[in-house]
């Protein structure tokens, strides 16, 4: 029975460790390879001996699929490929190469420098791991192998963040990872064709939310830091190279030209450089506006933006500054926030998730002393602000989505079924759609129906249009031919020609049956008599005397003979072949009754 | 700098904090559940309206730290479906057209589904008449409704017994309903004619009745501030043509004062218009229904009739947040204040939106 069976990996509800396992038409794919940040030992990497106990993971996935560079989705990869052990292919947009080792590295220090992880990644299996990386283009058919093909859409969401539709043959499957049904100021909404797949699997993570929208956010931010520069306070924004730091750079910078403010606002070294590398690489997956400005001006060239030196985070007076690495762990940021902690007019803003251990994470917990190198003591008195910027699909946006994909079924991960029933039921009414919730663990079966495709010859084709009757598009005609199956196509051929392909002959196949009669004369009259009778009644059916004295109904003939023992009864030959059976038994039971006391 | 983009600029300075949310559709109840819910529901004509259970933003409720709670969304707590629309919507009974039932709402045990459970019949057949609904919670809740002071009722919700009916033959039609008490309940028909009724009697309301009331073709609506009750238990009724009258209790024949307030009179959509007491602010009220706007007054000065009055507020950003959906400009169908935040209230627009905002108080010093 062809069947796509689809299996979220991990255990747990959280948010996090996403990856997802998927068998269709026979080909088995990962989706995404996610750690849990919140666990510190084996529970943050999904349960990769569910796949196979034995036997080699390189055997059994025929690819492995990495939707966006955030570590809930590509965490465990290098502990997958080089610590497990897989070998094959995996698929990745540009920009998420790109950056995918930059964050893992990123991690691996946090974990194994800070927190002193004893069974972790090295630099090296990153290494290894990212050489066994294929990137794709957007909208770009991959083939995997002779049967198997991708696609990436754009997902919004970060830079170089994917959907992918998988297929095999007919049947296909799409993945949207994480992604954003609303356009932001440096990246577009997701989009994808009426694909029409088998399958929709969705992250519904926020499907139970209605977001508030990002114009809300950005405003709550821009007041935290206008509030605090204005009562000549400092504001310390700690983030990663790429992504979150640039939106907030564009709206601080609109910001601050439109009120006219002279306030410093510092960008720490190494980011702008970097940053600008990587936009102007992938200027195609930002946004329409980026894209114009880019032509006329570098939008990372800020006007009211500067690069940092340390020695300005001990000036007097308000300023912004936007400081590496994300999650204060080390570095600059860490440095900076040192000094600026002890001033409640000062104020740090996290815009994203820190990991346990991180200073980041300390103070988002609530945090006010801090326990530092060399025993010493840190007092915040500083304001800590955390806010979220990450752009998600709540349920509108994935209510728009299945409208524009138009799958025939939709999944759904990492939601507790009980607490989306009223999800389940708005979609199945608004697309009559079946929707599915599985628990992390849980295979889904979903039968298809493939369709295959057939080619007809054109003789047969003629031969039917011949007959007279138009085809009618919803009325199903009864077509005969014979199908021939060689090597991965069939066609539809008439009999004919298939047996002169097989080299084979034709067979006849012939009834003969006997009808005894009471008739004392002569064999020619009696098949005389037979051949009167017949032509009186079988007015639309051709009867003939032959000149031997047999008598033909269409193809049907009819012999007379003596009965070898009783010269008073006449044997009727009656014979057909196979094609004119129901005639033949027609007229064998039409003889049997009789026939007509002959004239005289 | 598109217009929407200065407004949230001006808005830095005009509101502490502000929440814009897009619900799938535009609703015309915002009904509390506890301190930290609210309901909503659909009202299109011809299909599936959905009514929703809203849990508000984590941040709204918490006293300390507010800013480590970096989540500003609504979590949808719970969903139903409705086949016609939602007017009024009370714990957990909901009315719309057609307007021949009410219907009667239960959460699944199980699930985050808000499933019907029954109807309670009601007399009016014809036309867009639909009836307004309030409800008694107690031990034996009742939900009182109507659409005109004749078919008056409170139905017991359980046994679905009629356990008061006014049994009058005064067909005036009905605008609000309002439980103050255990046994007592206010009225405002649409004429401006109000009354406050005590269901231990037989149909003997405090009321006011003068020759002015109905004249005019305005329309009326009215609150109750607090439960009626006491001293300083005042109305206000605010009418279509934008006037505005606070009036004692005890006594309903002579108001304590009339105001016009600037709005675009008159309001294209009456059955909209809203006024609302503030719960933590003494002598606040607002209201909505004219246009896109939601106005907050306070009437602590208002003495005499005929008075020009100014809001000590007016939230635009239904208006300017508007980006174009509609070639309408969208009206505010209904708003609320918070029971706990003094001034934070809610208002829903015609273009689906809903914000939360928090204005500030620019009388007062920082």
């Amino acid at each position: 029975m062809p069947e796509i069976r689809v299996t979220p990996l991990g255990a747990g509800q959280d948010v996090g460790r996403s990856c997802i396992l998927v068998s269709i038409a026979g080909k088995n794919v990962m989706l995404d390879c996610g750690m849990h940040m919140g666990f510190n030992d084996d529970r943050r990497f999904p349960d990769f001996s569910y796949i196979t106990q034995n036997g080699r993971l390189t055997d059994f996935l025929d690819c492995v699929i990495i939707s966006h560079f955030h570590l809930d989705h590509c965490g465990a990869l290098p502990y997958f490929s080089e610590m497990v052990g897989y070998d094959g292919p995996i698929y990745m947009t540009h920009p998420t190469q790109a950056i995918c080792p930059i964050l893992l590295e990123d991690y691996r220090k946090i974990a194994v420098d800070k927190k002193g992880e004893a069974n972790f990644f090295t630099s090296q299996m990153i290494k290894d791991c990212m050489k066994k990386v294929v990137a794709v283009h957007l909208h770009q058919t991959v083939q995997v192998d002779d049967e198997l093909e991708i696609k990436a859409y754009y997902a919004g969401h970060v830079l170089g963040a994917a959907m992918f539709q998988i297929k095999v043959g007919s049947e296909s499957v799409v993945y949207t990872g994480d992604y954003n049904m609303t356009p932001d100021r440096h990246l577009g909404a997701a989009w994808i064709d009426k694909c029409r797949p088998n399958l929709l699997i969705t992250e519904s993570t926020y499907a139970t939310t209605i977001r508030d929208s990002k114009r809300c956010r950005e405003r709550d931010f821009l007041k935290k830091v206008h509030e605090t520069v204005e009562r000549g306070g400092k504001v310390l924004i700690p983030v990663f190279a790429l992504g979150r730091a640039q939106e907030l750079c564009i709206l601080l910078e609109t910001f601050w030209e439109r009120m006219n403010l002279k306030v410093p606002i510092y960008f720490s070294t190494g980011l702008t450089e970097k940053a600008n590398h990587y936009y102007k690489l992938f200027i195609t997956w930002t946004n329409q506006k980026i894209r114009k400005t880019f032509v006329q001006r570098n939008m990372f060239e800020f006007k009211h933006i500067k690069a940092f030196d340390r020695a300005f985070a001990d000036n007097p007076g308000p300023m912004v500054v936007f400081a590496t690495p994300g999650m204060l762990h080390a570095g600059q940021s860490l440095q900076i926030f040192r000094k600026w902690a002890g001033n409640e007019k000062n104020m740090v803003i996290m815009p994203g998730y820190c990991v346990q251990g991180t200073v980041g994470h300390k103070i988002l917990s609530g945090q006010r002393k801090l326990e530092m190198e060399g025993r010493q003591v840190l007092e915040v008195k500083m304001q800590v602000e955390y806010m979220s910027f990450s752009a998600h699909a709540d349920a509108k946006g994935i209510m728009q989505l299945v409208g524009q994909a138009e799958p025939e079924r939709v999944l759904l991960v990492h939601g507790e079924a009980k607490k989306m029933e009223f999800l389940r039921q708005k979609i199945e009414q608004e697309f009559r759609v079946s929707c599915y919730m599985p628990a992390n663990g849980e295979t889904v079966t979903l039968p298809t129906s493939p369709s295959i495709p057939v080619g007809i010859s054109l003789g047969l084709l003629k031969r039917e249009m011949a007959q007279g009757l138009l085809p009618e598009a919803k009325k199903p005609r009864l077509l005969h031919g014979t199908l021939v199956m060689k090597d991965s196509s069939f066609r539809l051929v008439s009999s004919e020609q298939a047996l002169k392909e097989l080299g084979l002959a034709e067979h006849q196949l012939r009834f003969t049956c006997r009808v005894h009669l009471q008739d004392t004369r002569k064999e020619q009259e009696t098949a005389l008599r037979v051949y009167s009778h017949l032509k009186s009644t079988l007015k639309d059916h051709c009867v003939q005397h032959l000149p031997d004295g047999s008598v033909t109904v269409e193809s049907i003939l009819i012999q007379a003979a003596a009965h070898s023992e009783d010269p008073g009864t006449k044997v009727l030959l009656v014979s057909w072949t196979y094609q004119d059976e129901e005639l033949g038994s027609f007229l064998t039971a039409l003889l049997k009754k009789g026939l007509p006391q002959a004239p005289s | 700098m598109d217009p929407a983009e200065d407004w949230l600029v001006e808005s830095l300075r005009l509101y502490q904090d502000f929440h814009a949310f897009d619900l799938s559709g535009a609703t015309r109840v915002l009904e509390w559940i506890g301190d930290k819910g609210v309901f909503v529901a659909g009202y299109e004509s011809l299909k599936k309206n959905e009514i929703l259970h809203l849990i508000l933003p984590l941040r709204l409720s918490v006293k300390e730290n507010q800013g480590l709670f970096p989540e500003r969304d609504f979590k949808v707590r719970h969903g139903g479906f409705s086949d016609g629309s939602v007017f009024d919507l009370k714990l957990l009974v909901t009315s719309g057209l057609p307007g021949c039932y009410l219907r009667v709402w239960q959460f699944a045990e199980d699930s985050d589904v808000i499933k019907p459970v029954s109807t309670i019949a009601v007399p009016e057949k014809q036309g867009n008449f639909w009836p307004r609904v309030a409800v008694f919670s107690s031990v034996a809740p009742g939900v009182l409704h109507g659409s005109r002071l004749s078919d008056l009722k409170i139905v017991d919700l359980e046994s679905q017994k009629v356990m008061y009916s006014s049994g009058i033959s005064d067909s005036e039609e009905l605008s609000s309903l309002q439980v103050l008490d255990a046994d007592i309940f206010a009225f405002c028909c649409t004429s401006g004619h109000l009354g406050i009724v005590d269901t231990r009697q037989k149909w003997a309301p405090l009321e006011n009745i003068s020759p002015n009331l109905g004249s005019g073709g305005e329309r009326w609506c009215a609150e109750v501030r607090g439960m009626g009750q006491g001293p300083g238990s005042c109305i206000a009724s605010l009418g279509s043509e934008g006037q505005l009258r606070l009036l004692d209790t005890r006594d309903l024949c002579h108001p304590i004062s009339s105001v016009q307030c600037p709005v675009s009179t008159p309001s294209p959509n009456p059955e909209l218009l809203r006024v609302s007491w503030a719960p933590g602010l003494d002598n606040c009220l607002a209201i909505s229904g004219f246009d896109g706007t939601v106005q907050v007054y306070d009437v602590t000065s208002w003495d005499g009739m005929g008075i020009q009055v100014e809001p000590l507020f007016t939230h635009r950003g239904h208006i300017f947040l508007n980006e174009n959906k509609m070639d309408t400009a969208p009206q505010v169908t209904t708003h609320t204040w918070h029971p706990c935040k003094p001034r934070t209230l809610l208002s829903a627009a015609s273009d689906a939106s809903l914000h939360v905002w928090d204005w500030v108080d620019l009388r007062a010093s920082c």
